[in-house]
Order: C-alpha cells, then structure tokens, then sequence
C-alpha cells in the first residue's frame, strides 16, 4: 500500500473582502516529495501555504496535513511542520544559538554546523548577512526534524553564491527523505529544486507535472544556430537534408546564420550531420527552453483573454 | 520550564535587558528625575505636598513613572516592531501557543516595572529616605493593579500602532504629559484649574493618587483604586484577545 499523501488539498477557496484569492485549489505532497508552487505575485501561492499552514481559516474547501485539519488543529500541526515565512524576522539581538533553544528547546549543534552558523552561534540576528539570515531560518525550520518543511521565498534577495548555498541545503533534505513544499516565483529554483511543480495563476492551479514535463508541453522548440562557414562544410543540399532529421522541426536562414528548431533529439542528431559535413562551425550554439520560458509561454496563452502580455511577463521577470 | 511557552518568557525577558529604550526609559530616566524634582523643594512638609516632605511625596509617586515607562513606551515600541517586522508571524509558525506570546508580555512587562521600581528605591533611600508605608495593602494593591492595567494599555497600544517609530511617537506624546501631570511633575496643589482638571482624567494619575495617598497616609484613594482595577480588568481582556499568536 503506498505512503499517504503528507498535504492534500481539494477545492481550496480564501477570500479577502470581495476579492477572491485563492479559487479552488486542489494541491497534493506526497512523501519525500519536493513541490514548488509557482506563479506571479499574487497568484495566491503564500494564502494557499498559510492555510495549510493553519495560519488561515480557508473559506471552502478539504486540507489534510500529516493527517490533520489544519483549521481545526492549527497549534498541534505548526509543531510538526518546519516553516520559513515570507518576510518574516526575528528579534535584532536575539542571538543565532538562543534562537534556535527558543525554537526547540536544545542547542541544535549538529544543523548549526550543518549550514555553516556554529561559529555565528553568540551573535546577534541583526549582525547576519541575508544569506546566513535565511540558513537560520532553514535551521529553525529543521531543527524540530519535520515530515513536511514548508519553505516561501527561500532565497529572495539572496546572492548567488548564498542562494547555492541553500539549494544545496534543500538538495540535503530531499536526501533525508523530508517532503518540502517550495513557494517561489524564482523558476529557475523551481527548476533546479523541484520533482514537481503546481503553477498558478489569479488564485487558480494552471498545469501541474514535473520540470522537464512542463518545458515539453509549453515551451516553444528547442533551437540550434550557426553560421555557414565559406569552402568546405554543409552544402546547400545538406542544409535542406536537415529538414529530414529525426526531431527537426524547421530549418530557415537569417543573413549568414542558420536557425534550426526542434525537439531535444534534434540536437544530437543535428550535431552529428555537422560533424560529418566537415568543420563545426564554431559558433556552433544550442538554446533549451527553461521552465521560465514554459511558464511564460503557459501563461501568456491563459492570460492572452484578460491581461495584456507585457503586465503579465514583468510581474513574473 | 523547557515548555515553549517557558522558552518564550525567558526569552523575552532577556531580549529586555538589551533594548536600549528600556534601559533608559524604565531603568534610568525615573530614577535621573526623582533625584533631581526630589531634591527641588527641599524636605519640609508642605501644605502643596498634601502636609508631608516633598522629598517624601516624590518618592512614593516615582514608582507610577516607571509604570508609565514601561506601559507607553517599552511595550508599544517592543510589540509594534514584532508585528511591522514579522516575528510574531514566526513565532506563530512555529507552534508556539496562542496565548503564549500574551503571557510573555505580561511576565517581561511586570518584571521590568518590579525591576525599575527595586532600583529606584534603592538609590532613593540613602539620599531622600523611604517614607513609611501607612497601608501597606492599598498601596501593593493600587501598585500591582497599576502595572498590570498599563502593561495591558502598552500591549494594546502595540497591536494597533502601524510601526515601531509611530510607536514611539505616540508613546512619547502619551508618556510625557502622564508624567508631568499625573505623577512626576508638580503637585496638584499648584496647578491651576484647567490643568488639574485634564490631570484628574488620565489613567496615571489615578494610579498615582492609590498609590501615593495610602502610602503616606494622606487618604485612602478608595475612588482611584476602583478606577484603576476595572482599567486593569478592561485593558487586560482586551490585551489578551489583540495579542493571541
């Protein structure tokens, strides 16, 4: 008999006033799962998290978390959840080794030097950088050793090398076999993060399926391009023979550059034909759509009725 | 103790003692201005101190200052800046219990009212004397029913000021008129109408008056002693629900 689901959600509905935030979700974790909810800013993905969290009273709809109702249990579930909030902080001077006896009541030393904060431990939360600050938080949120970390935002406003530093954390924990639900509308963490993604959009769940799964339904083709090189190389007849690659979709000419388009296989089969015609060209490059571009191109298509497409691409960029 | 809760009480009064604004407001600032308006009118009872050594009369009315410090300042600020930054968010994330976070804030506030207090008497009584305590049990009373009303006006104050520094702002305007006219400022005796008038409708100068008159024998303030224990009761109802994590 397989795990149960950590987080099942059916017909989610939140509203604020006359405004209705979240319209009817349906979202499932399941064990050892990593999730990444995404979407624009205000597509409802943190109401959503707050009510599974049990920080929000849903007005419609059936959440089961780790086996409870979060609006009926909020208090006995938060315990056994590990969260790291959106723009949220702690007290300036409390320091990193009394926040984390707050949070757990013991000292937490193996995760402090886990995440690299064991020497940080007597300073104060005001005095660490944004990423320390958010391996903090992640420490907080693990330090209780959680079935489900629910993680919103993780490394906003974090540089580069600090948001590597926390996906390796992350990475750790789908090692440990921890469910994590990932709120973000960073895609290129979704991406690198998550077994599956949940995008929404004006409170509604578009598409769901894994990184890869999404980037085949949605994103437009893969394309290769090169310019022709003078003498030897690929003939005119070559270059229509292409066209005939298994995964080639469209062969075309821009001035001295040729533009090809396909599917992933087409890349291999491309580059051999190159290879056999005689010199690679060397500036020889291959684009894959990302799960930004799927998203994007997803989106774009919904929103085409109701939104123009420039609002829409800034807010998400 | 290793309860959440226990955890947060202790942590809350830690994170006290490093708040700048609490250590000048509570701990300093009343005990800077009772040697200085204690030593003004010398030590001869007076008909404007109510008969008694203003030196005396000063002493026994200091103790609401450091109330009011704690209730208009240290408590709005400390609670307006965990809701404009998020902590209590966190906290609530973390399953800490609803009315845990309340119970904190009435421990810390309490416990720094009782603090400031201690010191301001011990640096009053080698250079003023401490007067004697005529009714000992209407002045722990009013005193008790004091902080607690005033911890709950500050805890009511923090939940609905925006920001830390409207907090502050207010705080500020609420606190000094209190002190001049409701206990640290000049007696009642020689303010004019008007003046003692608004003095006689603010909360700390009902504090003061159950405290200070049972202390020294002066009268028993039975009428601000009612006033002050049903603000205590009101304020502290309403503080309890406004800050449930």
């Amino acid at each position: 008999m397989s795990e149960p689901n950590v987080v099942t959600v059916r017909g989610l509905r939140k509203r604020y006033g006359d405004r209705t935030v979240v319209d009817g979700v349906d979202l499932d974790v399941a064990a050892g799962e990593i999730v990444g909810l995404i979407g624009a800013n205000g597509a409802g993905k943190t109401t959503t998290v707050e009510c599974i969290q049990g920080l929000r009273r849903p007005d419609a709809g059936l959440l089961r978390v780790l086996g409870l109702d979060p609006a009926a249990e909020p208090e006995r579930l938060r315990t056994m959840i590990g969260s790291q909030l959106q723009s949220s902080a702690l007290p300036d001077r409390l320091r990193v080794g009394e926040a984390v006896r707050l949070f757990s009541g013991r000292d937490g030393a193996d995760l402090l030097e886990q995440f690299g904060l064991a020497a940080r431990r007597r300073h104060a939360f005001a005095s660490l950088s944004g990423g320390e600050r958010q391996r903090l938080f992640l420490v907080l949120a693990l330090v209780n050793r959680p079935r489900l970390v629910i993680l919103d935002e993780l490394t906003q406003g974090l540089d580069p090398a600090a948001r590597r530093s926390v996906w390796a954390a992350v990475d750790q924990l789908r090692t440990d076999g921890t469910s994590v639900l990932l709120v973000t509308h960073e895609l290129d963490e979704a991406e690198r993060l998550c077994d599956r993604v949940v995008a929404m959009r004006a409170g509604r769940v578009l598409e769901s399926g894994s990184p890869a799964e999404l980037v085949d339904r949605h994103a437009r083709a893969t394309t290769i391009t090169f310019t022709r090189l003078p003498g030897p190389g690929l003939t005119d007849t070559g270059l229509t023979a292409l066209l005939e690659l298994p995964g080639v979709t469209e062969v075309g000419q821009l001035g001295g550059r040729v533009l090809i388009s396909g599917d992933r296989t087409a890349i291999a089969h491309v580059g051999a034909a190159l290879a056999q015609a005689g010199p690679v060209p060397p500036d020889l490059s291959v684009r894959i759509p990302s799960l930004e571009d799927a998203l994007l191109d997803l989106l774009e298509r919904d929103a085409r009725a109701d939104t123009p497409h420039r609002e829409l691409t800034g807010v998400l960029r | 103790m290793n309860t959440a809760a226990g955890r947060l009480v202790r942590t809350e009064l830690t994170l006290m003692t490093r708040e700048l604004l609490t250590v000048i407001f509570v701990f300093v600032f009343p005990v800077v201005t009772m040697l200085i308006i204690g030593g003004s009118f010398g030590t001869r009872p007076s008909a404007a101190f109510d008969g008694v050594d203003p030196a005396h009369w000063y002493v026994a009315s200091y103790l609401t200052v450091v109330i009011a410090a704690t209730g208009l300042i240290m408590m709005p600020v400390h609670l307006a800046s965990y809701r404009e930054r998020g902590v209590l968010r966190r906290f609530a994330a973390a399953g800490f219990p609803r009315w845990s976070f309340a119970l904190a804030q009435l421990v810390t506030g309490l416990v720094a009212i009782a603090a400031g207090s201690a010191i301001l008497l011990v640096v009053a009584a080698p250079v003023y004397g401490l007067p004697p305590m005529h009714q000992m049990a209407r002045v722990g009373a009013a005193f008790a029913l004091g902080a607690v009303a005033f911890v709950a006006i500050g805890v009511l104050l923090g939940t609905v000021l925006p920001s830390a520094r409207a907090a502050q702002a207010v705080g500020m305007i609420l606190f000094f008129p209190s002190f001049l006219l409701g206990s640290g400022g000049p007696p009642p005796h020689v303010m004019g109408s008007a003046l003692r008038g608004i003095a006689g409708y603010l909360p700390l100068t009902r504090v003061t008056d159950a405290v200070r008159a049972p202390w020294l024998g002066t009268g028993t303030a039975t009428g601000s002693l009612i006033v002050v224990a049903v603000l205590a009761v009101a304020a502290a109802a309403l503080a309890v629900r406004r800050s449930a994590l």
